[in-house]
This record gives structure tokens, sequence and C-alpha cells, in this order.
């Protein structure tokens, strides 16, 4: 690889009081604003070059909405974002076009997200030709072959069409396609959750090694904090729209500070029974009614450092605990 | 993570040494299955042929016959079905199996173009709207839907007054009516596709708007639309037998299977078999061609076939 092996940038992609807001429009008849949902509420995050971010949180805490934002499938509200220095959020989508071969997204369906009438070699060739427009022929078809190796498919059944292949097998081709172009940064938005158990660790490995080997810098969304804890060198909890805690994976995982990020840890099954059986169990109240619609401005940066490098968020938490236990047995 | 996971990283590390295939697998793609389903479907597969047989029949018959469509032969004028003229003869003595060949030919065509036209624009200007969406997508439906409410009938009727009769301007005026039903089909099946992630990924990958268009959307919609084309056609043909038989179609002495039928109905009860041979060759090629259709659909989109 080049130079940046020695020196990995600190700021490699920087987001900055990011937000993705969505107008629900206007009433029929009475004009009236139905709201605004903030799905991506002011979010600001550094990544370092080569590391894997895991992002946690519910579904439609935002997570996926920040992916696509950063993949600038959706232009952000406000905010910006930066990568490498360049800021993508203020390239016209002309230039941005130019861009995208240098962040690649991976997509939670496998079977939604390669094109039924393509062969995988014509899937992934057009993918690499992105960024070497002038490879063909016998070029072309080495690289093709390589990639498919790297991610572990037999190049013997390049000329197949995605519905010949499993589930697990279509992650390695949309993961072979989103290397391709030879992208800095790659996003992986739920990259397992469509899978079977035991096809999601190959692919958790895969990708593990993948950013290794290949120094990809990666953002690992996922409901799943045991998945993310796995894979991630940092994690960020996300909550409607905000991250109300960042840190090192080790850090949230035996020392989580927010009561919600505690909420989640408790969740994870032990795979020791007896573990298992003693495991506290925090349970939050449900949302208060109408809180998806909090008005006014808030405060932009809420993040607390308790310890170096592990930030907290100090806003007030609206759900109370229902129930903290450790189920006697 | 676990031991199956190690083994599994063993067997890609093993992979990744091996040498280069000698041979690749044959992928089936989905028109191939599509083929392959349609190949089961009995009725279907006779449609197929006996279609063919019939284009074949209009396309090669006439350079076959020793008559010439046009050649009057009044001395043997309305004459019955005979070893001579199989199918007889019309009023003025032509031979009628090279009329109902070449009335063949001209409908088929008229069916076969106005289709084209309607399928080129339709696709197009449907995955046009679908496509970008927003306010392009309601102006461009808002101008169909305008296009829809005009009586198909008097702007054909308009058209004909105005730039005089042509077989041209009967594919004009068909196509320019057919393209509506197949723009609203296609723009529906891309707006139901372009939230798939294979979409995502190929804007991901920076590919123009053209080319997500042409190579992801259209070949994914072309299922529906190649069975609403099938249909068409024999509803073109039905257009423009309506349109001959009113006297606004093919002028003679070209014929149409329309044409045909006109002068047929004209001496039914004396000369039934002027009516009959072109009446025979029409309803069969829309009965095929509509068995086709349906064959094509449920071979297209296996999950909607009945059984």
């Amino acid at each position: 690889m080049s130079d940046s092996d020695t020196a990995l940038r600190e700021d490699f992609l920087v987001l900055e009081n990011v937000e993705q807001h969505f107008d629900l429009g206007r009433a029929l008849l009475t004009r009236e604003s139905k709201g605004v949902v903030k799905a991506v509420d002011g979010i600001s995050l550094t990544i370092r070059e080569g590391e894997i971010l895991g992002i946690v949180g519910e579904s439609g805490c935002g997570k996926t909405t920040l992916s696509r934002t950063i993949m600038q499938l959706i232009r952000p509200t406000s905010g910006r974002i930066f990568l490498e220095g360049k800021e993508l959020s203020a390239l016209s989508d002309a230039d941005i076009r130019a861009e995208r071969i240098n962040f690649q997204m991976i997509f939670q369906d496998p079977y939604a997200s390669l094109n039924p009438r393509l062969t995988v070699f014509t899937t992934i060739s057009e993918a690499i030709r992105t960024r070497h427009p002038d490879v063909r022929g016998e070029a072309l078809r080495g690289r093709v072959i390589e990639l498919l190796r790297t991610v572990g498919l037999n190049p013997a059944q390049m000329n197949r069409y995605p519905h010949e292949f499993s589930g697990g097998q279509r992650q390695r081709v949309a993961i072979a396609r989103a290397l391709a172009p030879e992208p800095k940064l790659v996003i992986a938005d739920e990259p397992v959750s469509a899978l079977d158990v035991s096809i999601q660790s190959q692919i958790l490995n895969l990708l593990k090694r993948l950013s290794r080997e290949m120094g990809l810098t990666m953002i690992f969304v996922s409901h799943d904090l045991s998945v993310v804890r796995y894979i991630a060198d940092r994690i960020a909890v996300m909550y409607r729209g905000r991250i109300i805690e960042l840190g090192r994976a080790e850090t949230i995982v035996d020392d989580p500070r927010h009561i919600y990020t505690k909420a989640l840890m408790s969740a994870i099954p032990q795979p020791d029974p007896r573990a298992e059986r003693t495991r506290e169990r925090i349970l939050l109240e449900d949302e208060p009614p109408g809180a998806d619609k909090s008005p006014g401005k808030d405060v932009e940066d809420d993040l607390e450092e308790v310890t170096p490098g592990h930030l907290v968020s100090t806003r007030p938490f609206e759900r109370r605990v229902k129930e903290a236990e450790a189920p006697a047995q | 993570m676990s031991r199956s996971a190690d083994i599994v990283a063993g067997a890609e590390q093993r992979l990744a040494a091996a040498p280069v295939p000698e041979e690749f697998e044959k992928g089936t793609s989905l028109w191939e299955d599509a083929w392959h389903r349609l190949q089961r479907n009995r009725l279907a597969m006779i449609s197929l042929f006996v279609f063919s047989a019939i284009v074949l029949f209009c396309v090669i018959g006439p350079f076959l016959s020793p008559y010439d469509a046009e050649a009057q032969d009044l001395l043997k004028g309305a004459q019955g079905p005979s070893a001579e003229h199989w199918f007889g003869t019309d009023t003025l003595g032509r031979d009628l199996m090279v009329r109902t060949m070449e009335g063949g030919r001209i409908s088929l065509l008229v069916g076969l173009i106005a289709t084209l036209v309607a399928l080129a624009i339709g696709v197009v200007y449907g995955a046009t709207a679908g496509y970008l969406g927003g306010k392009v997508d309601a102006t461009m439906m808002r101008i169909v839907d305008t296009l829809y409410a005009l009586p198909f009938t008097i702007f054909v009727i308009l058209l004909m007054v105005a730039f005089g009769r042509s077989l041209w301007l009967i594919f004009v005026a068909i196509g320019a009516v057919e393209w509506l039903s197949m723009a609203r089909i296609v723009r529906a099946g891309v707006i139901g596709l372009k939230k798939q992630e294979f979409v995502e990924a190929a804007v991901s990958l920076g590919y123009s708007h053209t080319r997500i268009i042409v190579r992801h959307l259209i070949p994914n919609v072309l299922g529906p639309v190649i069975v609403i084309a099938t249909l068409t056609v024999p509803a073109v043909m039905l257009l423009e037998a309506f349109l001959s038989f009113l006297g606004l179609g093919v002028q003679p002495p070209n014929a149409s299977w329309g044409v045909l039928i006109n002068e047929g109905q004209q001496n039914m009860e004396i000369f039934p078999w002027l009516l009959m041979f072109p009446a025979f060759f029409f309803a069969l090629t829309l009965f095929t061609l509509n068995f086709l259709g349906d064959g094509l659909r449920d071979a297209l989109d296996p999950k909607s076939a009945k059984d």
C-alpha cells in the first residue's frame, strides 16, 4: 500500500453536527405541519483511519439513516461530513459521483442488494471498472477471480446469477462488490442480521480479516451489541438520532455508564448457563408518548468525557428503569 | 469466534491458494429459467408454434402463390374454394388466399410496429418518471392522464382528417394510445424497484442515472412489460381491424384482415368463405397471442401462476 500505512489519519472521517430531518408535510385541509422526524439529530464523530467503529441502537434510532447520510445516498439536512479532509456534504451531485468509489456500502439484505439480472462476474467487473475503467479482458477477469477468492467464493462459479447462491454466499458477493472499487471507507449496515447464526460468524470474521489486511476503515452498524463488540474497536451507542455513549469497545462492554447502554448490555444472553441465570436484567419503561416530536433546538454538544476517550451523554434520559433484578434461581 | 469459523477461515485460505479454475460453471439467468418454464406450458408452446406458422404463411406465402393479390379476373369472380383457388376468389376475382396472406402481413405489421413504438416510448417515459420521482414524475404522469382522457376514435378521425389516410398514421395513432398503459406499468415497477438495495448499490458505485435506468431498472421490469406487449399486439390488431371496418384504416387495394372481414361481411350470406377465411386466421392469431401472453406471465412471474 501507500505511505498512508505509516501515518494513519486521525481525522479520516469527520462528522460535524450532522442532522437528517424528514419533513412529514402538511395536513391536507388545515395546512398544519405534521411535524419533522429527526432521524439523525446532531451527530459529531471523528473516525480514525483503519479503525472499525460499531454503531448500535434499537431499530428506528437512526443508525441506518446515519449510514445512508454518510454514504451521501441522502444528503444531510445540515452539518458537515469530511472524508480525508474533503467535505463530501458540500460537493454537488455530479462531483459526488466521482468521489463515490472511495466509500462503499455493504447492505443488510443480500437477497435485495444484488441485481438479479447480472452474473456475479458482471456485477463485480463493473464495480472494478469504476476505479480502473481501462482494465478489460484477461486482466479484468484475473482481478475478479482474485477478489472472489479474497471473500471466500469459488471463482469457478462467477458466471452464475445471484439466485443460484445462498444468503451467505450472496453477502460475500456483495462484500466483493463493495471492495472492488478499492474504497477507503466501508459502511456495513446490518450486514449479518439477514443471515443464519452459523453464517453470521463467518461473515463477521471475513469482514474483520479484510479490514485488517486491507487497512480498511469500517463503520459497522447493528442492533446487536454482541455482534458489534466482537468486531468493533470503538462503539457508539445511538438513541433517537443522537449518540448517547461512545468509547472503546471493551470500555462500553465492561463499564457502560449510560442507563440505556446498561440496558442494552443486560439484554445479551450469556453463553455460560450459570452466568445466564444470574444475569442482571435492566428493563426500561416505554417511551413517553409524543416523545418523537421533541420541539426546539437541543444543546449541540452534550457528550461529557468521563474517562479519556469515553464519552457519555449528559442529557436527561426520559425513560425510567422499570425492573432491575437478578432473577433468583 | 469459534472452531467452525477457524475451519471456514482455513477453507478460505486454501481457496485463495488454489490455481485458476480451468472451467467455469454456466449460470442460468432468470430469462433462461422463464424459457424453461414456458416450455413446460403446453398451451403456450402450441400457441407459439401456431402463431409462428401463421407468420410464416403470411410472410412467405405470397412468394409461393402463382396469383397476385391485386390481379383481378372478373370471369372467375366470387368462386368458392376449389383446387385452383384454395380459399376461393372475391367478387373481383382476386385469389382470396393471397389476399389473406397479404392482409395478414399488414395486420401483423401494424400489430408489431405499433406495439414496438408503444413499448419504446412507454418504457423510456415510464422508467424516467418513476426513477426521477417528485415533481417531474407528477408532471409526466399528468400528461399521460390527459392523453388517456382523449377519446381514441375521435383522435384517430382528427389525425386522418388532418394528415390524410396512410398506413404510417395508423402506427402513430395506435402507438400513441397504447404507450400510455405501458408507461404506467413501467413507472409502477420502477418505483417499486428503486427502493431496492441493488439500486442504492448502483448509486453508491457512482453510476450515471442513464446507466442505472437502462442496466439496473429496465431489465428488472421487462418481465411484466413483455407480457403486456404480447397482449398488446392482438389488442392493436383489433383496433386496426376496427378502424379498417369503419373505413378509417388501410385503404384498397391494400388489405388488412380487418378490411377483408369488412368486405366479407357485406356478402356474408351469399359468399360465406369471403368472411370465413380471414376471420379464421384473425381469430386464430388473437387466440394464440393471448395464450402465449398468459403463458409468458406465468413463466416470467412464477409466484403469480395459478395452479
